[in-house]
């Protein structure tokens, strides 16, 4: 075995190094070197954290690829994380070509975004806090892909969940950013719980089976057990793969956003731009198709499973680009276009073709990082200001910008040859001549994948709208808005300082160790970095391009979401190219009998000469539709959103009342539901039935006139009673008196 | 290491006491006293440790006088892997609560000499082999915690004091009854009364005991059971938890938390799985349904407290109801998990109690409407806020994860079996029990930490002082220690539980005796004869009694069906 396997810890030890030094070293560091310095400091390190793991990623990349085809498969075990007599889960990892791809990709990506970071967070008084949580996902996120059983991929989980509700609240004073974190963290709990209950599913397969198996290793969880013995049940039980892969499904909506669990992913834009771009476009919100991708043993031995998870992936993929329609927030449009490229992910998954799934998530990794930055650029550049109605001819202010993110804009769009044009025509392709999805006779996946033109289409028209509202017209329209008196800080704490005197400091009890609270400087001094935003928009203001940190990670962005599709599928204009690159690569990660439901060889299909035409000119009529609709712009006079749609805009802002009704359910509900528990069912039920019994007993003392009142006579007496009782009935019931012998 | 156990209990018990005798104005000698007492018995605790072996389920270190012979009552200590690092967690937890109650002014030298004595009848209720021994400090405990709560306590502490004693005292009535009732048993069966645990074991392994007792043994079986579901607290015993923790010093929270409720699930896995073992199958479905209604309803209460106090006492019974959960499975990776949940539990919710009473401390309030934005103000507190809430929540890396998946998992594998007549749904539904525990710790936190700080008397706040974050530190290594490497633990526990569970649920004759150095429990889980040795640590097996019978495996119940009916 090659040596350089071994050093596979590095992959995860890098980022978590990076984290550790930001949480003990930054902050010390930027206060020493100065603030410039130290986070130029405190940046690279960061960067060089993620960008040494790509290194040796590609590195291991290269070893795997030297060995022959069907050997591509290294574990290397670090130690026994749980190990008792019933089962063992040790720290183990999987390099396979599956994992390597997830790490080429969340550290490639991962380290441009962290270059692109450096520069949007330059103003951040918590910047090493910023980057120590991102490092943290990284590493989180490595673990997640790269671990080589459920349980890793587990830890991996629910940390990355845990990452993106601590840089979703991370401008925590802004109490609705904390919300969206708590929602992000509880609704990733549900999905998490399916997962769960999946894991405990297969181990309750082999467990039970060990016998008959002959399984002599107590590691359920480990991929190479599950992928040599779990066919076998499978084969006998189909019920319980369709179980177990329902259960798995369920935490990739969570993680994934999809119906009804995408909830969280827009709130997840109250994150620093960066954040949006790494963790819920590139990499994070992925796993879900990773995790299918791993799982296809489960998947392709249930056909209900993988209509079920055809059909929502369709729908969210629909409605999400509907409700697209109706946000103003740039990001919000991105956020929920993300929803609906992940729907189509599943849809390749759904339809047995797993490694479609990977070829949209490596793409789509690219065109979306790439908008997400691209949309944080104009944020930056127009002083954190993400409503495009205060947007419009920015093409002429950050020409660099506007380029490369409409790079990204046709990618995404699918103007043909571009990245995104070659995996969604791989996926509506696939899923067309797809026989697995099959439910009660109907071939789900063939509909889906027609169904999906549509999808495909509405893509192309709501990112027209985008970038028309932002980089084109004639229109400038923050020159609309009149300029303030002068520009203001909200610092409406400092009044509060001064009429803070030592009479309050009486309130809380003599502070006896004379340390618990500081003086008024002290407390000036915490509150100085209140507000990161320095200058607010309106008509003095003139957008500029972004710092090179933060253009270069768009333009390499931009290089990658144009030719990505011709690097891993090849195209048949292009014979010197090598052709099917990433599906040859990802043959090994394959199941045997998913590919059965794949292969070259399609059956024919109705209408199957409509493909190849329609697939090439979808995304282009989309663009062409939105070019004509948003052309003049918006109207001036009459404000936003007062033509015919404006219902349905209004409608699809407010998520069709989805949101709303979900939200209010469990937060209201669950308020009423626990407060009735609390106030009715704990006070009044069960220590009203207690007290009573101490009443009772306080009323005979009283009418014995004996005893005086005093909780220890009553407590007293009640034992002296309760055991009398006890002795009475025992002795009654097991006939120690001879009653019944 | 003869005596080792007796100093145990012996230490602090002197300590309390010549702490007594000191003069109350000298504050500083008592607490050094108190500390330095803490400290030794904790050296000790760890001598002992370090000393037990964890490959065998028997008792070590035993210590055994007789002390009343004609009604077999004798002084009877021993360790093994259940009370073990019950035992070290008590003594760590003492000297963390000894220190933080540097900050008590009232009353020093009682309250030190009440902790200390806790401390003693809490490590002797561990170590007790002797039914009566255990029921003196089981009652020996309440007497401390009563006057902690009632002295030094808020402003409804009569009443929750009262409660708190009341509660559990009836509950150990029962338990007495039970005992009592063994005892005579006993007498009936050989002729003399024993309340020699070991002793009363034995002869229930050989299936002697209960023989013409069936419907009495379900009798007691309840008595134990209801005495500990109180102390646990499991639903509907659990009211006079909130009230007690909201009352209580700071000290007291953190010890009863972190070892007073162990006494409710240690007593299980002591007592009701080795004594019952013909009964306790027909009422796993019950006792599983209360813990599943416990985890739910404990969580949902906690959700909507306006005291953070309160949310994180409610938030005990939701986390003790996994601690049921996966010993009632009665598989050996849920009692596994159950048993090391107790300890995971106990250092989180103890640091939980600590970092809210040192925000007590500073501000003499808990209401969460008193708060926010704490975290641009104390950013090293809201640090170590963040990483014990997460292991409470069951963040995999963190302690909490450990125990709550392999309870969840036994439980589940159960369900699935069918195993006690255990449907699936019950664990399903306990699962969700981790969303809503996200659901009331991140309103927590938010309510606290996050959002503006506007409250004016928050602005001045200090950050935590370097000993209150050497206080801290311990704790917070022991939350990444329990979640990244737990064998340190399950290596001490693995035999003892797994010996547990095998009283529990054999046949007679099969089950291991704690009184017979013949039985060992072997590498995988199986019971087996081994040679006659002289130490405890290393056995050569002989012959297998009985399989591991881990995983409900169909082969092995489809053979056993076949033994059963030729």
């Amino acid at each position: 075995m090659n040596p350089i396997f071994n050093q596979v810890w590095w992959i995860i030890g890098l980022p978590l190094i990076g984290f550790l030094i930001q949480c003990f070293f930054g902050k010390r560091v930027i206060e020493k070197l100065g603030a410039a310095t130290g986070k130029r400091v405190m940046g690279s390190i960061a960067v060089l954290a993620i960008a040494g793991a790509f290194g040796l990623g590609l590195a291991i990349t290269q070893a795997l690829a030297q060995l022959p085809f069907d050997q591509r498969f290294v574990q290397v075990t670090l130690f026994d994380w749980i190990k008792i007599y019933s089962l063992s889960i040790p720290f183990e990892v999987r390099i396979d070509p599956l994992s390597m791809t997830m790490v080429l990709v969340i550290t490639g990506i991962g380290s441009l975004i962290h270059l692109y970071a450096t520069g949007y967070m330059a103003e951040e008084p918590d910047y090493p806090r910023f980057f120590a949580y991102l490092n943290l996902f990284v590493a989180f996120m490595l673990v997640l892909v790269m671990g080589n059983n459920l349980a890793m991929l587990f830890i991996g989980w629910e940390g990355v969940g845990l990452c993106s509700y601590l840089l979703i609240g991370f401008w925590y004073k802004d109490f609705a950013n904390s919300l969206a974190a708590n929602k992000a963290f509880i609704v990733n709990r549900i999905g998490d719980v399916g997962l769960a209950l999946g894991m405990f599913l297969i181990v309750y397969l082999l467990a039970s089976n060990q016998t008959a198996l002959g399984i002599n290793t107590t590691r359920w969880l480990s991929y190479d057990v599950i992928f040599e013995y779990l066919p076998k049940v499978l084969a006998e039980q189909p019920m319980m793969a369709t179980a177990i892969a329902i259960c798995l499904f369920i935490g990739a909506c969570g993680k994934s956003a999809q119906f009804p669990l995408y909830l969280w992913l827009p709130d997840a834009m109250a994150g620093p731009t960066p954040v949006s771009a790494l963790i819920h476009a590139a990499t994070m919100v992925t796993a879900g198709v990773v995790l299918l991708n791993r799982m296809q043993v489960v998947f392709a031995a249930s056909p209900i499973a993988s209509a079920i998870v055809v059909i929502v992936g369709l729908f969210t993929a629909v409605f999400a680009a509907l409700i697209a329609f109706g946000q103003t927030d740039i990001k919000k449009v991105l956020a929920y276009s993300t929803v609906s490229q992940l729907g189509l992910m599943f849809v390749a998954c759904g339809a047995g073709y797993y490694w479609v799934g990977m070829f949209h998530v490596i793409t789509h990794a690219f065109f979306k990082a790439l908008l997400f930055l691209g949309s944080g650029a104009v944020i930056h550049a127009m002083a954190h200001e993400q409503d495009m109605r205060h947007y419009g001819n920015l093409r002429k202010y950050i020409p660099i910008t506007f380029w490369s993110m409409f790079v990204g804009f046709i990618a995404i769009a699918g103007v043909p040859l571009t990245s995104g044009w070659f995996s969604k025509e791989e996926i509506i392709h696939d899923a067309i001549f797809s026989k697995l999805a099959v439910l009660g006779g109907v071939n789900i996946g063939n509909a889906a994948g027609w169904l999906t033109f549509g999808a495909a289409l509405l893509t192309a028209i709501y990112m027209t709208r985008m970038m028309m509202l932002t980089f084109a017209g004639p229109q400038e329209r923050w020159k609309l808005i009149p300029a303030a008196e002068g520009h203001g800080h909200p610092d409406h704490h400092h009044d509060d300082h001064h009429a803070h005197d030592h009479a309050h400091h009486e309130d809380h009890g003599p502070d006896v160790h004379g340390f618990f609270y500081s003086d008024e400087e002290m407390a000036t001094k915490n509150e100085v970095h209140d507000d990161h935003h320095h200058h607010e928009l309106d008509e003095t203001h003139t957008p500029r391009e972004v710092p090179v940190s933060m253009w270069m990670p768009l333009v390499i962005l931009a290089v990658f979401s144009l030719g990505a599709g011709v690097w891993l599928k090849g195209y048949k204009q292009f014979p010197t190219l090598p052709k099917d690159t990433l599906e040859k690569w990802l043959e090994p990660v394959a199941y045997e009998a998913a590919k059965a439901h794949g292969g070259k060889h399609h059956s024919p299909v109705p209408y199957e000469h409509l493909i190849a035409p329609l697939g090439y000119w979808i995304g282009v009529a989309g663009i062409v539709i939105g070019v004509l609709w948003y052309m003049r712009g918006l109207p001036k006079s009459e404000g936003w959103d007062m033509s015919k749609w404006n219902p349905f805009r209004a409608a699809a802002r407010e998520q069709f009342g989805f949101d709303r009704s979900m939200v209010d359910a469990g937060v209201e509900g669950g308020g009423v539901l626990g407060r009735f528990m609390w106030r009715v069912i704990d006070n009044r039920v069960v220590d009203g039935a207690v007290n009573g019994i101490g009443l009772l007993v306080a009323g005979f003392s009283k009418g014995f006139g004996a005893l005086q009142t005093g909780l220890a006579r009553t407590y007293a007496l009640m034992m002296l009673l309760g055991t009398a009782g006890i002795l009475g009935w025992l002795m009654y019931a097991t006939g120690i008196f001879g009653g019944r012998g | 290491m003869q005596g080792i156990l007796t100093s145990l209990i012996l230490v602090p018990l002197v300590g309390s006491l010549g702490v007594a005798f000191l003069p109350e104005e000298r504050r500083d000698l008592i607490r050094l006293t108190s500390m330095l007492t803490a400290i030794l018995t904790f050296v000790l605790s760890l001598v002992m440790l370090g000393n037990f072996h964890g490959g065998s389920f028997h008792f070590q270190m035993v210590e055994k006088a007789t002390w009343v012979e004609r009604l077999g009552i004798s002084y009877h200590l021993g360790v093994d892997g259940i009370s073990v690092w019950l035992i070290v967690l008590t003594t760590f937890l003492m000297i963390i609560s000894i220190w933080f109650s540097f900050y008590v002014q009232e009353k020093v030298k009682a309250y030190m000499a009440l902790l200390l004595l806790l401390q003693a009848a809490m490590l002797g209720f561990f170590l007790s082999l002797d039914l009566i021994l255990f029921f003196i400090f089981f009652e020996l405990t309440l007497v401390p915690m009563y006057f902690l709560i009632n002295i030094w306590g808020g402003q409804r502490r009569a009443y929750a004091a009262v409660k708190f004693f009341i509660y559990t005292a009836a509950g150990s009535i029962l338990m007495l009854v039970g005992m009592i009732v063994l005892a005579w048993i006993h007498s009936q069966q050989y002729g003399m009364m024993t309340f020699d645990l070991v002793q009363i074991q034995s002869s229930i392994a050989k299936g002697e005991f209960w023989a013409g007792y069936m419907q009495l043994q379900a009798v007691i079986f309840w008595f134990f059971l209801i005495a500990f579901l109180v102390k646990v607290p499991m639903f509907p015993f659990h009211t006079w938890l909130p009230d007690a923790h909201v009352e209580a010093p700071t000290a007291g929270s953190v010890i009863l938390a972190g070892v007073l409720l162990k006494m409710g699930t240690f007593g299980i896995l002591r007592f009701v799985l080795p004594l019952f073992p013909d009964v306790i199958g027909q009422f796993v479905v019950p006792v599983m349904i209360l813990a599943v209604v416990g985890i739910l309803y404990g969580g949902i209460v906690a959700a909507v407290q306006p005291d953070v106090k309160k949310l994180v006492a409610y938030s005990s019974v939701a986390h003790m109801g996994f601690v049921m959960l996966g010993i009632f499975s009665l598989t050996h990776t849920g009692i596994q998990g159950g048993a090391i949940q107790q300890l995971n539990h106990g250092v989180s919710t103890g640091a939980l109690f600590l970092l809210i009473g040192l925000i007590y401390e500073r501000r003499h309030t808990r209401l969460f409407k008193d708060f926010g934005g704490l975290k641009a103000q104390m950013p090293i507190f809201a640090t170590l806020f963040l990483i014990v809430m997460l292991s409470s929540v069951g963040l995999p890396g963190t302690n909490g994860f450990i125990g709550e998946f392999l309870a969840l998992w036994g439980a589940f594998q159960a369900g699935m079996a069918g195993f006690n007549g255990l449907n699936v749904l019950i664990p399903a539904i306990a699962a969700t029990g981790v969303i809503v525990a996200a659901v009331y710790l991140l309103i927590m936190f938010k309510d606290m930490f996050y959002g503006p700080n506007d409250n004016p008397e928050n602005q001045r706040l200090k950050d935590l002082k370097p000993w209150e974050i050497a206080m801290m530190a311990p704790l917070i290594v022991l939350i990444f220690w329990g979640g990244l490497y737990p064998n340190t633990f399950f290596q001490k526990m693995d035999a003892s539980l797994s010996a547990a569970r095998l009283m529990a649920i054999n046949e007679p004759g099969q089950r291991p005796m704690w009184s017979d150095l013949t039985h060992e429990i072997d590498g995988k889980g199986a019971l087996v004869q081994v040679q006659p040795r002289k130490t405890i640590k290393e056995f050569v097996p002989i012959r297998e009694i009985s399989p591991a019978k881990m995983n409900f495996d169909r082969n092995e119940t489809v053979l056993q069906a076949e033994v059963a009916s030729q």
